[in-house]
């Protein structure tokens, strides 16, 4: 259904004219007397509704359908006429509830019979139907703005649903001409403003009712173009329930709707509170949700619903839920629905069942920016080792208090002294001599020493404070501690002792935290890391992405596996299956989207030279010396 | 599917039909590649013949177009468009895709029929209907190259106003994470794979596809399998944890990211849209306000986790949820009159409840215009208060008089005593102490 089409404004009409106070002529037993009661008091006798009571209550379940089924967008203008039209409510968002228009007709009342009826008309309420069509909404005016210079593709079209008691198909005749002609006038107004639209298309809709056991003085007429603006329908209806259901049957055209059974639902039984029986729920709900039904050809259809009015209805079997409600399951749709027998005791358990949800609910919405979302992950992922043997301090509950609170915007004074804590005590950790649980998985006899160790995990303890320190200077202080209490890096006559390759790495992140402040290079510098890494760790680190139970196959393994089992395109002309055509193809265009390896960018005659850096006298520049050595 | 030594394109879309409603129900959309020399068939069974027929089919021999599930059908021609043009074939199979209401593509081939040019007209479909779509998945500063299969479609969001169909972005930013019984089996447009492509780069060429040298690839492998992939860091903490990642798609598109299992030991990561809007989960609110929880005043978890914020509870209750009135089943009207009758008859310990439902009754028909159900009600009240017994509580006989006669004022429909806001409130009287009640 388009935003703007009939069904975003519906103009009820409903005629106060005095005789609509009239009977409706069915009887309403109301004093049914509870069994057991003395003997020999005579029930009071049964009331009616008046004409208008019926089309009032019919209109209000026409209203709390689409409220239920539409909440937004699809709004309601209720005009009581009689010697003048009363507009009860307005189009803003705000108005359309049930409350509001149950409280503006209480205000408004059950028409007056002893008034003078040469008066009253209800041409005063459809000639303020057509002005409110024309008024825009907020949806329309959100909808105009946005648009800019295309705002005339928002559409303004309407239904004035007008209940009223006609004296002759000619009387509906003049009612409609009235209709048309004020649209003829209010467009012609319309075009000069700019809080009007002039109206596209108006769905006239007119019920006459009368009472039950009279002849009807008017004749149905089907939906009828009277100009290419206007369409008429005329249903002459018996009131009562007969109008009721009539409403009903419209409400589920206009909008869509379709009806859903729920077949079978235990309930305890009113009288017998141990005892249980299935019953039948009828719901109402856009008629989207029956798509794929009826396309599976597997239609549940079932003639009549109770009523036997008019609908087909779709039984589905209840199935009490499970209540795990961790586990996501596939659903192509959710539809919003309306009961309906609402005050029925079966539907008000059903959906006093689904309301309830067993969790705690708190009252009032929460509204933070989105945005803010953005910037905490941001914050979050400055400094974040993808495995775990890439780290030493996320392997450590000490560190918790510090790394807990250092991703944070701004830090309070208890942070920064939880901070410094934490960073006293790892240095007394450092003193004690305590191991610490650096990764040894992979690295050949028994890793590094301790004192190396430590060396490691305070590079990396700078290299997480050194990526938050331009949050706030309670930020730099953290650092500050950090720099002060670490232990320093070893003199340059130890360095040289070592092997070159782990100077190499070391030297890197180091030189890579330093960056930090310019570019977020330490993303580099961990990839480059890891690299390093993998050149000793070999496969033994794959194993550990791979072991990892939930992780998915390393990527691309097995699509390339494959295409080694088929000879090669150009190799042969044999045949080719679809599987390896369109897997070389994909890869082909994955391959496009990498970046060069820096080696063949650089290369010449497609030869690049190896360990260039060693012929620089610092034999720092060691970029590509991960892959190099591969080669 | 049986196969046969006769053209019958009838009879393998019906199979076609039945295997993918058998195996994937009707919702899940699937292309349908049909393989043909381009010839019809002849005689009964032949296509010519079928569309011949296709206006007097009946429910029973229905024409398997258009699928009953969404459906691209791509015709594969071994022929080259010269040929069919020749005969009416093409024209036979464009009333195919159009009976599959356009939802599809004929293939042909260019120049001469061989294997080269067959593989080219495959090569096609390939691109057209098995690329993926390539993007970037950022959390912060952690990203990874990934595609997605199959490629989202685009979305037309409302053919009135914004006709330009949507497509998502390449960059795919997540937002934040949500439990999954917080978000609980939202509805969905599709759901797609999310596989890393394997490269990183500092240069290592990895999947590359097509290369001569089969060891080198080999050892591409292993390498790729040894790069840390910010997918499958994600996808195993969405697992463990059991929350879905919120996904920015585009402008006021969402959807999400979480961990799918398709047998006992191995689950892929899945990306699932939700419909474009501003509010595609009305039970989340508006997704641009569902910012990180450590900025609430108080966690609305709580501290020990045991609640929860949603579902959101909406501004305006649906009738359901707000015990409305409808009398217009004459049952419904008699419910609400008797459960009044039942608590007058425990006054004074039901005083509360008494009032309560008598002023729902009460501001009903004063809406619907019903003044003569009031007068009816006061009569039936009075009528209560004269069978008293004589044990009962005198507050008892107090309280219905004076319901009576509220009542009976509120029928004259004067609007002293008729206001729709107006409570009638229980009469204070010399009793009332002991009258409290627990609601």
């Amino acid at each position: 259904m388009k935003i703007f089409s009939e069904s975003h404004k519906t103009v009820f009409v409903v005629d106060h004219c005095p005789y609509m106070a009239e009977s409706c002529r069915q009887h309403v037993e109301f004093d049914m007397l509870v069994k057991n009661r003395t003997q020999g008091i005579i029930p009071l006798a049964p009331i009616s509704k008046s004409l208008w009571t019926c089309s009032v209550e019919s209109s209000m379940e026409y209203c709390r359908i689409m409220y239920d089924i539409f909440p937004f967008k699809k709004l309601v203008n209720f005009i009581v006429s009689d010697s003048g039209a009363h507009v009860l409510n307005s189009w803003t968002q705000e108005d359309q509830n049930l409350q509001e228009l149950m409280a503006a007709l209480a205000a408004v009342g059950p028409p007056n019979p002893r008034a003078d009826p040469e008066c009253c008309s209800i041409l005063h309420g459809l000639v303020a139907a057509v002005e409110t069509l024309c008024k825009i909404t907020e949806y329309q005016h959100e909808a105009r703005t946005l648009l800019m210079e295309n705002a005339e593709r928002v559409g303004n079209r309407g239904r004035i649903i007008c209940i009223t008691n006609a004296k002759s198909d000619s009387h509906v005749r003049m009612l409609e001409d009235c209709v048309q002609e004020t649209i003829h006038e209010h467009n012609k107004l319309a075009a000069n403003s700019d809080h009007l639209m002039q109206i596209q298309k108006c769905e006239l809709v007119l019920i006459h009712t009368y009472p039950v056991g009279e002849d009807s003085l008017v004749s149905d007429r089907p939906k009828k173009e009277l100009s290419p603006v206007l369409t008429s329908e005329v249903h002459s209806v018996r009131a009562g329930r007969h109008l009721a259901t009539k409403l009903n049957i419209l409400v589920q055209q206009h909008f869509d709707l379709a009806s859903t059974t729920i077949t079978n639902i235990p309930m305890k039984e009113e009288q017998h509170a141990n005892t249980s029986a299935n019953y039948d729920v009828e719901l109402l709900h856009h008629k989207d949700a029956h798509v794929d039904f009826l396309k599976s050809g597997d239609n549940h259809l079932s003639g009549s619903s109770r009523e036997g009015s008019f609908k087909e209805t779709i039984t589905l079997k209840w199935c009490t839920p499970r209540t795990n409600n961790i586990e996501l399951h596939y659903c192509t749709g959710a539809y919003r629905i309306s009961p309906v027998d609402v005050n029925s005791r079966p539907s008000s358990c059903l959906t006093n069942f689904l309301l309830n949800d067993p969790r705690y609910k708190i009252d009032g919405s929460l509204e933070i920016p989105l945005e803010r979302a953005k910037d905490q992950l941001e914050k979050h992922t400055r400094y974040w080792p993808m495995i775990i043997s890439q780290t030493t301090i996320f392997n450590m509950q000490a560190v918790v208090p510090l790394a807990s609170v250092i991703v944070k915007e701004s830090l309070t004074e208890e942070d920064v002294l939880n901070c410094q804590k934490t960073i006293y005590n790892l240095v007394d950790m450092e003193r004690k001599n305590d191991p610490l649980p650096i990764s040894t998985v992979g690295t050949r006899g028994k890793g590094p020493k301790r004192d190396e160790q430590y060396r490691i995990m305070w590079n990396e303890l700078e290299t997480l404070v050194r990526a938050h320190i331009n949050n706030s200077e309670k930020h730099q202080r953290v650092l500050e501690c950090l720099m002060a209490c670490r232990s320093k890096p070893p003199e340059e006559e130890e360095r040289k002792k070592r092997g070159r390759k782990r100077e190499d790495k070391e030297d890197k992140s180091e030189k890579a935290v330093k960056d930090y402040e310019q570019e977020k290079s330490w993303q580099d510098s961990e990839r480059l890391k890891g690299i390093l890494e993998r050149g000793k760790e070999e496969l033994a680190e794959a194993e550990i992405i791979k072991d990892s139970p939930d992780s998915p196959e390393p990527p691309n393994k097995k699509p390339l596996v494959e295409t080694d089992e088929t000879p090669p395109v150009e190799k042969s002309k044999g045949p080719v299956s679809l599987l390896s055509l369109w897997s070389n193809r994909i890869n082909t265009a994955n391959s496009r989207k990498h970046q060069e390896f820096a080696g063949r960018l650089n290369s010449v005659n497609n030869r690049a030279e190896l360990y260039q850096h060693l012929k620089e006298e610092n034999g720092m520049e060691t970029t590509e010396n991960g892959k190099a050595s591969r080669q | 599917m049986d196969d046969y030594d006769k053209t019958c394109l009838e009879s393998a879309l019906v199979g076609v039909c039945n295997i993918v409603q058998q195996e994937w129900g009707g919702a899940i959309p699937c292309q349908v590649v049909l393989v043909t020399d381009g010839c019809l068939g002849i005689g009964r069974g032949s296509l010519r013949h079928s569309l011949a027929t296709h206006s007097q089919r009946s429910e029973s021999n229905r024409f398997p177009l258009p699928f009953p599930f969404p459906s691209k059908l791509y015709i594969m021609c071994m022929a080259n468009l010269e040929e069919l043009q020749s005969t009416d074939s093409l024209d036979c199979l464009e009333r195919l895709i159009d009976l599959n209401n356009g939802e599809g593509q004929i293939f042909t081939i260019d120049g001469p029929l061989c294997l080269k040019n067959v593989q080219s007209m495959f090569g096609k479909l390939i691109d057209l209907a098995y690329t993926p779509f390539h993007a970037v998945l950022k959390c912060g500063h952690l990203t990874a190259d990934v595609q997605v299969f199959p490629r989202p479609e685009p979305f037309v969001v409302d053919e009135e106003i914004d006709p330009i169909p949507k497509v998502i972005n390449t960059d795919l930013e997540i937002v934040g994470f949500i439990d999954i019984a917080d978000i609980s089996s939202p509805p969905v447009l599709s759901r797609h794979l999310v596989l890393p492509i394997a490269l990183n780069k500092e240069g290592d060429e990895v999947g590359t596809g097509i290369t001569d040298d089969n060891e080198d690839e080999n050892s591409a492998n292993q390498i790729a399998g040894k790069i840390p992939n910010f997918c499958v860091l994600l996808h195993g903490s969405l697992k463990v944890e059991g929350m879905v990642a919120i996904v920015q798609l585009g402008p006021e598109w969402h959807g999400m990211l979480y961990s799918q299992a398709d047998s006992k030991k191995k689950s892929n990561l899945m990306m699932s849209l939700f419909e474009p809007g501003p509010e595609p989960l009305p039970w989340l609110g508006k997704m641009a306000q569902l910012g990180p929880i450590s900025d609430a005043k108080e966690n609305p978890y709580g501290e020990d986790d045991n609640k929860s914020p949603f579902p959101l509870q909406p501004k305006n209750k649906r009738s359901y949820a707000q015990n409305v009135t409808v009398w217009i089943k004459p049952s419904g009207l008699q419910t609400d009159v008797q459960k009044i009758l039942r608590n007058a008859r425990k006054l004074p310990e039901k005083t509360q409840t008494f009032y309560k439902e008598l002023n729902r009754l009460r501001k009903a028909a004063l809406a619907f215009g019903f003044l003569d159900l009031l007068k009816g009600v006061a009569d039936m009240l009075e009528r209560e208060c004269t069978l008293l017994p004589d044990t009962a509580h005198p507050d008892a006989a107090f309280q219905l008089t004076h319901a009576a006669q509220q009542l009976k004022l509120a029928s004259t429909g004067t609007s002293e005593y008729a206001g729709y806001d107006h409570n009638i409130t229980p009469l204070q009287t010399d009793f009332s102490g002991s009258s409290a009640e627990r609601m």
